[in-house]
């Protein structure tokens, strides 16, 4: 077990001292334990353990503000039922907020007076990393975004070379030279990023923007040194390699001047940048901050991208992500986009603000630590895609993607993933001509 | 960390089955972890695939990026992704006895 540095600990304690963060002693003390949340859990309803309900991670964390901060904690903890922290308190923390959280935030609106138990989660994930207590493959991915710019260590030369060789396929495919994907340009319009893997591995969604933006007759750009979306501060919940994350980018889209900053589908990665980032660094974003699934809706609506439905004739379902959807506000806009995409939708129940996480959220498909319970969790999610019949299961996350990736494996599910990006470039009709591309 | 053992050598994986000790690997892991996936025989091209993540990992000691795979086998992506289900990194780069890449994977 750890040991825990005495001054790493105060540090950590000072968090719930903080009489500023109302938010956190509002909620955190408002939660009487009515258990109306174990329900909405993904990891109680699989497991059925009391510790995984959602009221109980927010007792992992106010057990301990009971005992440092209040009166009666401190003179009779036994009483009021307040913990000490120690090592092996801490551990069962790193278990418990890090390994059975994805942090989705369901419970959240489960909840009959409205706690936000996520936030108080997040606040214990945060304690956890002031006393260096993140699990490690957690924090690998933080490091290598701070240390290389990027969360998979991707090279900027190798990056340039996999956006070269897509441009190429790209040049062939729409039959003409002036097919682009720029690099590291100024002045343009669209700031586009994307989730490193992506460029690594899957790089077939990067082709598939680089479609629409070809059909959008678009002025965008790709920066070869920080285009990545995600930020993984925002769920090792150090603040200060958060703030650190989301800086880059903001100083990168400063730098190359660009007018808007279109975050690449990824669900929290547009939180983090979107909602959180002005947070972070503490000032309100001087340009537009777009999620890729709201410019491409803005192309639909306007008409600058015509799209011939019956070129997506399977039967499709939508993966709401929950940092899009229940904390992003993109139910009706992912709604639209898709049914204008294609033919046949078939919703998963529940669905939209309601949805199921994939069970990758919060951090857990980075973490090997806690693969088995990830994959366990995840059959709920298998099952409801399942129950709708559909062949194809759309998600404007690649995270979910991976996730459903390996579902799809585990469960012998037997259907195809795609982004949104992906299903909007299959059925795009170039303008003018009644020609596809 | 789990533990398997195979001709008599006992190897760890990491929590999602990644080797911790990559340079331990050898063609029967390979085997063994390919058949896990449900690769029941592993082809001439599947090898392809795994030894450009070797050479990669061991001259870099990275994963390759998919371009290299591609470009260097001569394989089309759709190829790679039947090849491999579970994708480049959990597939592939597992079989290759690479630890676990950082990010959404």
């Amino acid at each position: 077990m750890k040991n825990i540095d005495i001054q790493a600990k105060e540090k950590a304690l000072d968090l719930l001292r903080d009489k500023s963060d109302t938010k956190l002693i509002t909620h955190m003390n408002a939660c009487v334990r009515c258990g109306l949340c174990a329900d909405s859990c993904m990891y109680y309803l699989t497991f059925k353990e009391a510790k995984y309900i959602p009221a109980a991670k927010v007792a992992a964390v106010s057990s301990l503000y009971r005992r440092y901060c209040t009166f009666a904690g401190k003179v009779a903890p036994s009483l009021v039922n307040a913990k000490e922290l120690n090592e092996e308190y801490a551990a069962e923390m790193v278990d418990l907020l890090f390994g059975s959280c994805t942090v989705c935030g369901r419970c959240v609106k489960h909840c009959s007076i409205g706690v936000d138990i996520a936030y108080v989660v997040k606040k214990g994930r945060e304690m956890l990393a002031t006393m260096d207590m993140v699990p490690a493959t957690l924090q690998a991915t933080v490091d290598a975004a701070i240390n290389t710019g990027n969360n998979m260590a991707i090279p900027v030369e190798e990056f340039t070379d996999t956006i070269k060789w897509l441009e190429g396929d790209l040049i062939d495919e729409m039959e003409n030279p002036e097919a682009r994907i720029p690099l590291d340009e100024y002045d343009k319009e669209l700031f586009y990023t994307l989730n490193p893997r992506e460029p690594k591995f899957f790089p077939l969604s990067i082709s598939a923007m680089a479609k629409v933006f070809y059909a959008a007759k678009a002025s965008w750009t790709l920066s070869t040194k920080y285009y990545d979306v995600t930020n993984y501060g925002f769920f090792n919940s150090n603040t200060a390699e958060a703030t650190q994350i989301a800086k880059n980018l903001y100083d990168e889209v400063h730098k190359l001047r660009g007018k808007k900053l279109i975050l690449g589908e990824c669900g929290h990665g547009s939180r983090a940048n979107r909602w959180e980032g002005p947070n972070y660094l503490k000032k309100s974003y001087d340009f537009e901050t777009l999620t890729a699934v709201e410019l491409i809706g803005d192309y639909i609506r306007k008409g600058t991208i015509t799209l011939d439905k019956s070129l997506n004739n399977e039967v499709f379902t939508i993966h709401d992500p929950c940092n899009l959807v229940r904390n992003g506000g993109m139910f009706k806009e992912i709604r639209f986009v898709v049914n204008s995409a294609v033919e046949n939708l078939v919703e998963m129940n529940p669905y939209g603000n309601d949805n199921y996480c994939c069970g990758g959220g919060g951090g857990m498909l980075a973490m090997s630590e806690y693969n088995e319970g990830r994959l366990k969790t995840g059959k709920i999610k298998a099952d409801q895609i399942l129950a709708t019949g559909a062949k194809v299961v759309i998600t404007p996350c690649h995270n979910c993607v991976d996730q459903l990736l390996q579902l799809n494996h585990t469960y012998k599910m037997g259907v195809k993933i795609v982004t949104i990006a992906e299903i909007v470039a299959d059925a795009i009709v170039k303008n003018n001509k009644n020609k596809t591309i | 960390m789990a533990q398997f053992e195979l001709d008599g050598k006992v190897f760890e994986v990491d929590g999602d089955g990644f080797l911790t000790t990559p340079e331990m690997w050898n063609e029967q892991v390979a085997i063994s972890f390919a058949k896990s996936d449900g690769i029941e025989e592993l082809s001439d091209k599947h090898w392809a695939v795994v030894k450009v993540i070797r050479k990669n990992f061991e001259e870099k000691g990275n994963a390759p990026m998919i371009r290299t795979i591609c470009q260097e086998t001569g394989l089309r992506l759709k190829e790679i992704y039947e090849l491999f289900p579970l994708g480049p990194a959990r597939g592939a780069c597992r079989v290759a006895g690479l630890p676990k890449p950082d990010g959404c994977v």
